[in-house]
């Protein structure tokens, strides 16, 4: 067997299918084959993996790796990156890159300490420089950037942020040689004794609009004029820390570093300042609307449109007009 | 409450805490458009203007360590750090916090932004201590955000990892961790000796009293040299090569009208157009 680049996809919840992250993976991994002239791995962790093996392969893919038990559709630590460790070597990979997603804080820099190698997180650009990969990712909360070179002998480990790349075109009937990877014993050393709410329904993640509230709003009780405009709209609404905090909304609705990382089509951040932390959650949505009555609010630096007013005066007008548009 | 056991005997605890720019200094450069980076390429040009604090992740680390020792769990708490030679000074506000002894590893690649170096270098301090039986670290550094070193000091240490915590209880010689999940918190138990990361729902990290502070200002912490654990003054897993900061900052277009009515309906003319409302 030859190089490959690396896709690394954990946690695939019984029968599904790739994530627009996986997918953004796969084609960043493209990239960097062509330009190492060599072809694209994907490993798929989780419970009954067929789908989105398939997919895979459809997607690009030259070979297959899969480690298919029930355990494994959530995130399961030491196992899951032992069996990490063991596709990085079958499919003799330099570089691997994680889709962005939970774990991956905990995935990537425990994979590349096991194997010799380094790792970088919420790369925003991956490329080839001089022979090997050079990582871009933000610093300060997304003040600045950093380049990153690797200098480990191991492999080169890579988590991505949101949209690095396009998800390569499906060519139905495409297949590719697949690999069952080992599956060890669970690391009994770290074990689940209440799990976190079963959460179904629509994910914030993968809403293509969201509605968020934060202080601005004055009072909790007007954290319905947000759900009101969201829905009107068709997105999903979301809560800065502080006012999960206050007890306003809820944790689910919490967007930013310690919440959901979104990507939209449109955020709405209606009475939030635009601290770090949860610009780091909305950070890469496509178009980011501020609402906020202090003109020099850090959120109207990373706005692309503002309304510099009272967000109780805007948003009953803003919710009269969307259920107008959707009438 | 009972006094730690110098002389071994309790749970070891070591805390893992690491000197940043204050991020909100950096951030409000950042929003006034004056960030620059300085001369090596790899640091910001901010001078004496954005003070250096320990990291907030790290400090509630600290915290989530005294909280256990206020569970009346029998344990000694020393604070570590890996910096070059001011770094050490947030050893002293974890003292007067409550931890009992300070070690700091001056490195002079420390500027380097490389959690792969650091960690071999706390794996080292950790060996050399010999009866560590949980380390807390927090859950990134407010910095780079990248999080490798309790993820990467779990695997040189053999030890289990349990990250974004929210809560660590010692319990019969068990660890009972709620972590932060993005579904919500869940409950873990882990064996000891395990590496712990801690995110920031701890709660409010206690403020030192001034007579504390006073006796932490006497107390030299221990000092080690980097080469007293890793040869070569380099990187060994990545290093930050450059900064750079984004040229235009703020594209917004502030929507003007005469009343909040009026700004609203612009807005949705806007997006609509753009196309960005589906349908």
């Amino acid at each position: 067997m030859a190089e490959h680049v690396l896709v690394l996809v954990t946690a695939i919840e019984a029968g599904g299918p790739l994530r627009d992250a996986d997918g953004e993976a796969l084609g960043a991994a493209q990239a960097l084959a062509r330009e190492r002239g060599c072809e694209v791995a994907c490993a798929l962790i989780g419970a009954d993996v067929a789908a989105a093996a398939t997919e895979a392969a459809e997607r690009g893919a030259g070979l297959i790796l899969t480690a298919d038990a029930a355990g494994l559709a959530a995130f399961d630590g030491g196992r899951s990156v032992t069996i990490a460790a063991e596709a990085v070597g079958r499919a003799e990979a330099r570089v691997v890159l994680i889709p962005r997603g939970p774990d991956v804080l905990e995935l990537a820099p425990r994979l590349a300490a096991r194997l010799d190698g380094a790792s970088v997180v919420g790369a925003t650009e991956v490329r080839t420089a001089s022979d090997d990969v050079v990582a871009v990712a933000a610093v300060f909360g997304g003040a600045a950037r950093a380049e990153y070179a690797f200098r480990a002998p191991g492999p080169h480990v890579i988590g991505l942020a949101p949209a690095v790349a396009e998800v390569p075109e499906r060519r139905p009937g495409r297949s590719a040689p697949a690999v069952a990877l080992a599956i060890p014993e669970a690391d009994g050393r770290v074990r689940t004794i209440e799990a976190a709410p079963d959460v179904s329904g629509p994910r914030l993640e993968d809403a293509k609009l969201v509605v968020a509230g934060g202080r601005g709003l004055q009072d909790g009780e007007n954290f319905a004029l947000i759900r009101e405009l969201a829905q009107a709209l068709g997105g999903m609404p979301g809560a800065s820390r502080a006012i999960v905090d206050d007890g306003w909304a809820s944790f689910e609705q919490q967007v930013g570093l310690t919440g959901k990382i979104v990507t939209p089509d449109v955020y709405f951040a209606v009475g939030i300042s635009g601290a770090s932390q949860h610009m780091a959650g909305c950070a890469n949505a496509r178009c980011i609307v501020a609402v906020n009555t202090d003109p020099e609010a850090p959120i109207f630096t990373f706005a692309d449109y503002g309304i510099v007013d009272d967000a109780l005066d805007v948003l009953p007008a803003l919710v009269r007009l969307a259920r107008e548009r959707g009438a | 409450m009972p006094t730690a056991d110098a002389s071994g005997g309790g749970l070891h605890i070591v805390v893992c805490a690491k000197q940043v720019l204050d991020p909100d200094g950096v951030n409000s450069f950042a929003f006034w458009g004056r960030l620059q980076v300085g001369g090596d390429g790899r640091s910001f040009d901010t001078g004496e203007m954005v003070p250096r604090i320990i990291n907030a992740y790290d400090e509630q680390a600290v915290e989530a360590a005294l909280r256990i020792r206020d569970a009346r769990v029998d344990c000694r708490i020393t604070v570590v750090t890996v910096g070059d030679e001011e770094a050490g000074a947030i050893l002293k506000r974890c003292v007067a916090m409550g931890a009992d002894d300070a070690v700091q590893i001056v490195d002079a690649a420390a500027g380097l932004g490389d959690g792969f170096r650091t960690a071999r270098l706390l794996a080292g301090l950790i060996a050399e201590l010999g009866d560590v039986d949980l380390v807390l670290c927090g859950r990134q550094g407010s910095d780079y955000d990248q999080g490798t070193v309790p993820a990467a000091l779990a695997e040189r240490l053999g030890a289990a990892l349990v990250t974004m915590s929210a809560g660590v209880a010692v319990e019969g010689g068990t660890l009972r961790v709620v972590r932060v999940t993005p579904r919500g918190e869940e409950v873990v138990r882990a064996t000891l000796p395990a590496v712990v990361s801690i995110s920031n729902e701890i709660g409010t990290p206690r403020y030192p009293s001034s007579r504390r502070m006073m006796q932490a200002r006497r107390q030299r912490p221990e000092r080690r040299e980097a080469s007293d654990y890793e040869g070569a003054p380099g990187a060994v897993g990545v290093e930050v090569t450059r900064l750079m900061v984004p040229d235009v900052q703020g594209h917004c277009e502030i929507i003007e009208g005469g009343s909040a009515a009026e700004k609203a309906e612009r807005l949705m003319a806007q997006l609509h157009e753009r196309g960005l409302l589906g349908g």
